[in-house]
């Protein structure tokens, strides 16, 4: 390892060395495992926030009936020991016997109707509307057998039913409901919630009567206590001082550090979220130079993709020819692509009727770098760039009010490994749909509601490959988590990017 | 004529003492270099600077600075998370925060000092509606307004300027209508008021005169403050937008690696900090050259 | 002494008025509290169906008198992220942030008066200049480099401290120090250009040629008059700090209402937004109005005007 001559490293260099003793065993000794996340939750109910910790918390607590194992993506029995398509718009269950909740309410087919029909119901407000607004209902059949009756063919509904849509117990939700349930959480999961203190910590006891069947496995590590720290500075400022065992999300030149350093375990993992570029290719927000085919072909062969993953974005990231994560579903790459071709750029640009570039607006709202990067690129064929850098809600409601010709997001499809997740939300006629290409919705319609796996496969192809020669949108590349943690602690990242600490350890 | 003055001195009298004392403070002169130093760099930077300050160079990010082992000449300070060269930017951010300092307090100058000394002089409904308008400002959270009028308007360096100018003035107001307050009650005042001489004399010749001093202490407080509160709008991503180089941007950009590359926040911050340092000296010193008491 | 006080009452009320007025209007033009509300992933249809049930549509100013009328009552609606209560959201926070700002401005003050003092009996010293180069630290540092360094230092380092979180009285030390640290030098150079044009007047000579001792002078006549822009300026700087505390509460993870306001404004979390505004603005008056009184106090020519 070789010693860098700068002062901060001598800083760390020398804690590492003298508090490394007591740092080691900080969070093994006391069997406490010490998260820091960088949000406040709006609550911990898993039905009332779409912050990915809280997605990390639900599998910690709750059960659905199905679970999707992170390496192979098999949907495995949970709650649920079979299921049966009955129609392709009915599924049935046969659920699981002996499973008590955290209070010690008995697990059955009550509490599976009674969740279902809750969150289903809009007056409730569960959110995100997409995950539970594709049933009409769910019947009891039997103590231990329900039926789910869908509004129509749904062919992600398995891919649902395997993560988010977690079982609540009917008694003591329909007693507290969501406020309830937000400050005492109560699931099947094999972490217990002990307390709750809304927005800034949250703590997690092993709990030792998860039921023995389950895919998840029992918990090892004993406590868990989430924190949140807002200021990245911060979160590795307890990492190396022994407050915090584990973070994620690091920025890529810290990881990288920290690496070198030797003191801590860094490991990178892939994620389903990419990058875009998003264009008013019909006019939507006005007549301007998105709206040409060419346009859009130069700027894509402007943008030096490979070179911003390899030196900016780093890690397991690659570059991405097609809307979609490649692990999803529907996915495929064999589509037009665009090469880094600036003289090509320059040339489609002229031919256009743009010999000197032009100035557009350009909308961000995360990795400013990358897009100052973009836009070093832009501005190398003539482009020149109004950049405007928003918080994300900010930004989402202009480009959802028509407001901006062109813009640079992001999708992680929440963690749902379906086409249907990520090109469906932009493509098909919605708020985020600057192309409303009828060849495109239609087939994204096609794919989105047939259950045979090769016609959507099919129709899928036939909308991303369209995108693809038009450009409605470019995309970039996925993105890549980092996560820092203590030697004492064994944990592997899933591709995701939901850290599963009941399956983490200690050495 | 200045009844506060107990002598008549005639203008070449009066200039080249000035100087003399001027010569005479250490504070003074040390600032002024200082501050002449970095205008001629914002001045002279097209000229000076090695690279263009835009240039990104992906191959070659966060390079450090020549004094460590794998910095290099061709980089005097090292690069940035874009590989751009951060003298450059160093250089040319001169001209950044010095406009936006003196930009901002120029304008919030003129807007409280005419509203604090208004209010001191006049006293009864207008200083009620002065310090109506002083609360109701100091209530305003000022990172409310910046990011209401960012989302309204889009951010740009007159949008920076023009808000940091409507958000500085009450302390200008504050401190003008105080002293303003304690210099009418005394007797040069009230005998210039005898005499017949007309409001705006009055306000002129005897009252500026004599609260210049808190004045200028204040203009030089409030110079520093825009430049450092750009940096914190910086930070929260309101103030001037990348790629323009301005110092407190720089360290805003640098703070994810400060744990690592301590030098790219280090260095914008040492020249904020002597820029900082130099304007106070040379309020210092205008105050102490102009103080009443010194005056003969 | 009474109508003062009626009067200063009355501006008070018209100031906290105006200023949830123009926030209202402010939080208005930048974000849509409908889509604020409704969330991510809802549909148009989702949106407009909460733009009905709210009054979203009617005119602002409607909205906001019926904002006000139910603030009045203590009602401050709930929150759009975290659907609590925002008086009981606020009441959780506040104390953390006022814990702070008093710790943060007495810091301040015990640190720059007698600063300000020693600089102005000897000016041009080695005191002076002291005073001066820590002035001018105090506004030149970044305070997130400040706060950052001093955890490197002292939690990683030195193990004296802890790093981040709002448990023990300890958690404060380094957030008191970096938050008052802020406001230390106005008041610092306030002083010493206040006490030292007043220790050259002719009411001073006049005392200390009458004989008194230095010390009586020093603070019975001179600083009494010296302190009062600057006991303005304190209460105006406890203000800044208000908004000050946004970035050492980040920092330090002291999930306080400064925090609580950045995040919300950035969540456009409208009704929390503007719940803090009026607590915020309330507690602001509240304390130029006892500045006031204070100087008037220690100054009766003021009292007359």
């Amino acid at each position: 390892m070789i010693i860098k001559k700068h002062v901060s490293s001598l800083l760390i260099g020398a804690l590492l060395a003298t508090g490394g003793a007591s740092v080691a065993h900080a969070g093994k000794s006391d069997d406490t495992l010490n998260v820091a996340i960088d949000r406040e939750l709006e609550s911990i109910d898993n039905y009332y926030n779409t912050a990915r910790e809280g997605i990390i918390i639900s599998r910690m607590v709750w059960d659905a009936l199905l679970y999707r194992d992170p390496k192979t993506n098999e949907y495995l029995p949970n709650l649920a020991t079979s299921y049966t398509w009955v129609d392709s718009k009915t599924l049935e269950f046969e659920l699981r016997k002996g499973v008590k909740f955290h209070n010690g309410e008995k697990f059955d087919a009550d509490d599976v109707v009674f969740t279902l029909n809750y969150v289903a119901d809009p007056k409730n407000g569960a959110k995100p509307a997409r995950n539970v607004n594709w049933w009409s209902s769910a019947e009891k059949l039997g103590e231990y057998k329900v039926r789910l009756n869908l509004k129509k063919e749904f062919p992600a509904a398995l891919e649902f039913l395997s993560g988010p849509i977690v079982m609540y117990p009917n008694d003591y939700y329909g007693k507290v409901g969501p406020e309830g349930m937000a400050i005492k959480p109560v699931g099947t999961g094999p972490y217990a919630v002990t307390s709750v203190e809304p927005g800034k910590r949250y703590r997690f006891k092993k709990y030792d009567g998860h039921h023995s069947g389950s895919p998840k496995g029992k918990a090892n590590i004993g406590n868990v206590v989430f924190r949140t720290i807002a200021e990245s500075n911060t979160q590795l400022a307890e990492l190396f001082s022994g407050g915090i065992d584990w973070i994620w999300k690091v920025k890529p030149d810290q990881a990288e550090r920290i690496k070198s350093q030797g003191a801590f375990t860094v490991k990178n993992s892939s994620t389903m979220r990419i990058g875009y570029l998003n264009f008013d290719a019909m006019g939507r927000h006005s007549k301007n130079p998105m709206n040409d085919v060419r346009v859009r072909k130069a700027i894509a062969h402007a943008i030096d993709r490979e070179g911003i993953v390899k030196n900016l974005v780093q890690g397991e990231s690659i570059v991405v020819n097609s809307l979609c994560f490649p692990s999803q579903f529907g996915c495929t790459q064999d589509v037009p692509t665009y090469d880094y071709n600036p003289e090509k750029a320059k040339k489609l640009l002229a031919e256009a009727g743009y010999p000197n570039g032009f100035e557009t607006p350009f909308l961000a709202y995360r990795n400013r770098d990358y897009a100052e990067a973009m836009i070093n690129n832009l501005n190398a064929i003539g482009i020149k760039t109004k950049f405007e850098y928003l918080k994300y809600a900010a930004f989402r409601d202009k480009v959802q009010e028509g407001a901006s010709p062109f813009n640079f997001g992001t999708w992680g499809s929440y963690s749902i490994n379906d086409v249907s997740a990520i090109t469906s939300h932009f493509q098909s006629g919605g708020k985020d749909d600057y192309s409303k290409d009828p060849e495109v919705i239609k087939q994204l319609g096609i794919g989105d509601t047939n259950v045979d796996p090769q016609v959507r496969k099919d129709a899928y192809k036939a909308a991303l490959s369209r995108i693809s020669e038009e450009v409605f949108m470019f995309p970039l590349w996925s993105y890549n988590t980092w996560y820092a943690f203590s030697k004492d602690v064994e944990f592997t990242p899933t591709a995701d990017e939901i850290p599963r600490f009941f399956t983490a350890k200690w050495k | 004529m200045s009844l506060s003055n107990s002598a008549n001195i005639n203008r070449s009298g009066k200039l080249s003492s000035l100087i003399k004392k001027v010569k005479g403070h250490q504070g003074m002169i040390i600032g002024s270099v200082i501050v002449i130093t970095v205008i001629a760099i914002a001045l002279l930077a097209p000229l000076i600077a090695p690279h263009d300050p835009y240039h990104q160079d992906l191959m070659r990010r966060l390079v450090p600075p020549v004094w460590d082992s794998r910095g290099s000449w061709e980089h005097i300070l090292g690069t940035d998370h874009l590989g751009r060269d951060y003298l450059s930017r160093l250089i040319y951010g001169a001209r950044i925060s010095l406009l936006i300092g003196i930009g901002a307090a120029v304008i919030s100058g003129i807007i409280g000092t005419f509203m604090g000394v208004m209010a001191g002089y006049f006293g009864g409904r207008v200083d009620m509606v002065v310090t109506f308008l002083i609360t109701v400002r100091l209530s305003m959270p000022v990172v409310l307004v910046a990011l209401a009028v960012v989302a309204i308007v889009g951010g740009s360096l007159q949008v920076v300027v023009t808000v940091l100018g409507l958000l500085l003035w009450d302390r200008f107001a504050v401190v003008m209508r105080s002293s303003t307050l304690q210099i009418r009650s005394m007797d040069y005042v009230a005998a210039a008021r005898a005499v017949g001489c007309s409001t705006s004399r009055v306000l002129i010749a005897e009252v500026m005169p004599n609260v210049v001093n808190n004045l200028i202490v204040i203009t030089t407080i409030e110079i520093a403050h825009a430049i450092i509160l750009e940096a914190a709008l910086s930070f929260l991503g309101l103030g001037v937008q990348p790629p323009l180089p301005s110092w407190g941007l720089m360290v805003s950009e640098g703070k994810d690696m400060m744990l690592f590359e301590p030098w790219l926040i280090a260095i914008p911050g040492v020249a904020l900090f002597m820029l900082v340092l130099a304007i106070n000296l040379m309020g210092d010193g205008a105050r102490d050259i102009t103080a009443p008491e010194n005056r003969n | 002494m009474l109508f003062y006080t009626l009067k200063r009452f009355g501006l008070a009320s018209l100031v906290a008025l105006t200023v949830s007025f123009i926030s209202f209007g402010l939080l208005y033009l930048s974000s849509d509290p409908a889509i604020a509300m409704a969330g991510e992933t809802a549909s148009d249809a989702d949106i407009e169906a909460i733009r009905k049930l709210y009054g979203f549509d009617r005119p602002i100013l409607v909205q906001y008198f019926d904002w006000l009328q139910r603030a009045v009552g203590g009602d401050l609606g709930k929150s759009y992220y975290f659907r609590t209560d925002v008086s009981a959201l606020i009441g959780e926070r506040l104390p953390t942030t006022m814990m702070l700002g008093v710790s943060a401005i007495t810091f301040a003050i015990l640190f720059s008066v007698p600063l300000g003092v020693a600089a102005a009996i000897r000016p041009n010293s080695i005191i002076d200049r002291v005073a001066l180069f820590l002035s001018v630290m105090g506004q030149a540092l970044p305070s997130f480099w400040f706060a950052l360094m001093l955890i490197v230092l002292l939690s990683v380092n030195l193990r004296l401290l802890p790093t981040s979180g709002s448990d023990t009285w300890l958690h404060f030390v380094m957030p008191t120090v970096v938050l008052g640290y802020y406001a230390a030098p106005a008041i610092m150079r306030l002083t010493r250009t206040g006490m030292l044009e007043v220790l050259s007047t002719d009411y001073i000579r006049t005392a200390r040629a009458k004989g008194l001792r230095p010390v009586v002078v020093l603070f019975k006549h001179a600083l009494r008059n010296a302190i009062i822009p600057v006991v303005s300026l304190a209460a105006v700087q406890f203000g800044f700090m208000l908004g000050g505390s946004i970035v050492v509460e980040t920092i330090f993870a002291l999930h306080g209402a400064g925090f609580l306001a950045w995040e919300s404004i950035t969540r456009n979390d409208l009704p929390t937004v503007q719940g803090l505004i009026l607590v915020f603005s309330l507690f602001y008056i509240v304390l130029t109005f006892f500045a006031d009184l204070l100087n008037a106090w220690l100054d009766p020519r003021i009292r007359i005007s």
